[in-house]
């Protein structure tokens, strides 16, 4: 079965500064997988690749079996491609209703706007209260929920959420991964970056991990969670000579849900 | 006779038309972050092609407004794929001397065609009035003044309301997120460009009847609408009508109220726009925009 998400040598930077050197990974129809890496690895920088912001240098970005390098960021949306962005980016003069109609501007996602505004409200009850209240003035959790919310607006078949928990409570972190789980339980593809490697492992059914613009490690969660090398990068953990290592090389397959 | 009332009817009915004047400038200025110095030469030839309708074909300028409106659209639409699309990502300055340019051109074309001789439009509306309570109100000026609100109500509906409208609204304030949406930024900027030109289009329609026009009734007309755009803070819509309310009640109770006012009104534009810039660079309603 081909993956719905391939990046097959993909090279990419800014100006003449190369950032992802050959990175290539899969996600197929229904998982969950998230990329890990430390700060500046280029996990947004992949991000934005994938949805178009940032022309690759070289390498492909397969999408549902099409190469889509070369089609413009707005038209992937229409394919079904939905980011929620690093920093939110929620419109902040607009109110939160009308960042879920931006939301689901796209000609398919407009068809079928009023069924989602009932599973976003339904996900987030919080936005549903606040419709009208401008997002600029939402809390940052609330503004997080207002960008995954948008980007579901957007009708996805296959959601990237960039660091959905950065600079928020422990507590509202929960929140927006308890709305992740809900929404990956309906069979959506997620693609995420997280900084918080625990719980990003809880939620993800495999995981990649950046460095130096290659895929350093690869494996289900449960490999990645016993691998030395995360460990020792995220974990602060010493390294343990019990620790596994079989998590080194690029695909340990998981079978598509 | 006090001559308050007088001098209030004729600010509002000028600030109706300095505010159709100025927000195609701000609309340009609040998506493309581009300031079309040509946008002068837009309202002269607004004004050239309702004389040259009413003089030839007998054309009543308010049944040739939806024409040229949509005229101008074309013309905008053009400039921005055959030139302005070429200098988005270019310095301000490059930005600046191709739109100025622009006007020039068109200005020169303008006075080879036409002359540079004054004329104007003369429907039957443009010089009857009629007096209410101590107010004279010249039936021109009225005309002109329900013209711009129809229009600027119009724009303003289409931003707040329709999706494209939305849409543009949304690249004004954040372009990458706007493309996330699915919205095709390029298409945006073309349409805004093009609405941006119609509206000069029209505001040169509606003085024909009211102003002299020339090659050259531009250029102040720009100056004026710059310094309504930026004393309401650039790109703000909002803004853009109290800045064309403050300017219009000023030069409007200045030439009233002093000697040798009318005169001196002339001025204000330019001293508003220095001391704005001076004092507070973002305008009264606008944010801060990064150059
Ligand atoms: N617009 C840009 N122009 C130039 N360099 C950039 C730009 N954006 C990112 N970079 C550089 O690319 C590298 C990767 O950045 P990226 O944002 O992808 O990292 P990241 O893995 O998302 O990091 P973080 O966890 O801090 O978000 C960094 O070295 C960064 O400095
Ligand atoms: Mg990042």
């Amino acid at each position: 079965m081909t993956a719905l998400l391939e990046l097959a040598n993909l090279r990419v930077g800014y100006g003449q500064s190369v950032v992802l050197q050959d990175v290539s990974l899969e996600l197929h129809q229904g998982e969950i997988v998230c990329l890990l890496g430390a700060n500046g690895a280029g996990k947004t920088t992949t991000t934005r690749a994938v949805s178009g912001l940032l022309a690759p240098w070289s390498g492909e970005i397969r999408f549902a079996g099409e190469n889509i390098a070369s089609i413009p960021a707005h038209k992937r949306v229409e394919l079904g491609i939905c980011l929620s962005p690093e920093g939110r980016q929620v419109f902040p003069n607009f109110s939160v209703h009308e960042n879920l109609l931006l939301g689901s501007y796209s000609k398919k996602a407009r068809q079928r706007r009023a069924e989602m505004f009932d599973e976003v409200y339904g996900l987030f009850p919080r936005l549903a209260e606040r419709r009208t209240q401008k997002a600029g003035l939402m809390s940052g959790g609330e503004q997080q929920m207002l960008a995954i919310g948008r980007a579901l607006m957007g009708c996805p078949r296959l959601l990237m959420l960039d660091e959905p928990s950065l600079g928020l409570a422990p507590k509202i972190i929960l929140d927006v991964y308890e709305a992740v789980a809900t929404i990956a339980k309906r069979g959506l593809s997620i693609l995420f970056v997280e900084q918080n490697v625990q719980a990003a492992l809880l939620v993800a059914h495999r995981g990649y991990v950046l460095a130096n613009g290659q895929i350093a490690a690869a494996g289900t969660s449960a490999e990645l969670q016993n691998s030395t090398l995360v460990q020792e990068a995220f974990l602060g953990k010493k390294p343990s000579l019990l620790a596994t290592d079989g998590a080194r090389g690029h695909s340990a397959a998981v079978p598509a849900i | 006779m006090d001559i308050f009332p007088q001098a209030f009817s004729d600010a509002i009915l000028l600030a109706g038309l300095y505010t159709l004047m100025a927000v195609g400038l701000s609309l340009g200025f609040g998506v493309l972050r581009i300031i079309n110095f040509a946008q002068g030469e837009m309202i002269m030839l607004g004004a050239y092609g309702a004389f040259w309708l009413f003089t030839l074909m007998g054309v009543d300028p308010l049944i040739s407004l939806p024409l040229l409106v949509v005229a101008g659209f074309a013309l905008g639409w053009v400039l921005f794929h055959g030139v302005v699309a070429k200098v988005l990502d270019a310095p301000h300055i490059n930005q600046i001397l191709l739109t100025f340019g622009i006007g020039l051109a068109i200005q020169h074309v303008a006075i080879i065609l036409w002359t540079g001789n004054a004329r104007s439009t003369t429907p039957d509306y443009a010089t009857t009035s009629s007096v209410v309570g101590d107010v004279l109100l010249v039936h021109g000026r009225v005309t002109a003044f329900a013209a711009a609100v129809v229009m600027v109500a119009a724009l303003i509906a289409w931003l707040q309301w329709s999706e494209t409208g939305r849409a543009t609204r949304a690249v004004a304030e954040n372009r990458s997120a706007a493309v996330l949406m699915g919205i095709d930024v390029n298409r945006i900027y073309a349409l805004s460009f093009g609405v941006s030109c119609a509206l000069s289009v029209a505001t040169g329609v509606v003085v024909s009847f009211i102003l002299t026009i020339t090659p050259f009734m531009g250029f102040p007309m720009l100056v004026k609408a710059i310094a309504i755009v930026i004393l309401g803070g650039l790109g703000s819509i909002a803004g853009t009508v109290l800045g064309a309310f403050a300017l219009a009640f000023a030069e409007t109770f200045v030439s009233y109220y002093l000697p040798e006012g009318s005169g001196w009104a002339e001025g204000i534009a330019f001293v508003l726009i220095i001391g704005i810039l001076l004092v507070r660079p973002r305008g009264i309603l606008g944010q801060a925009v990064e150059t």
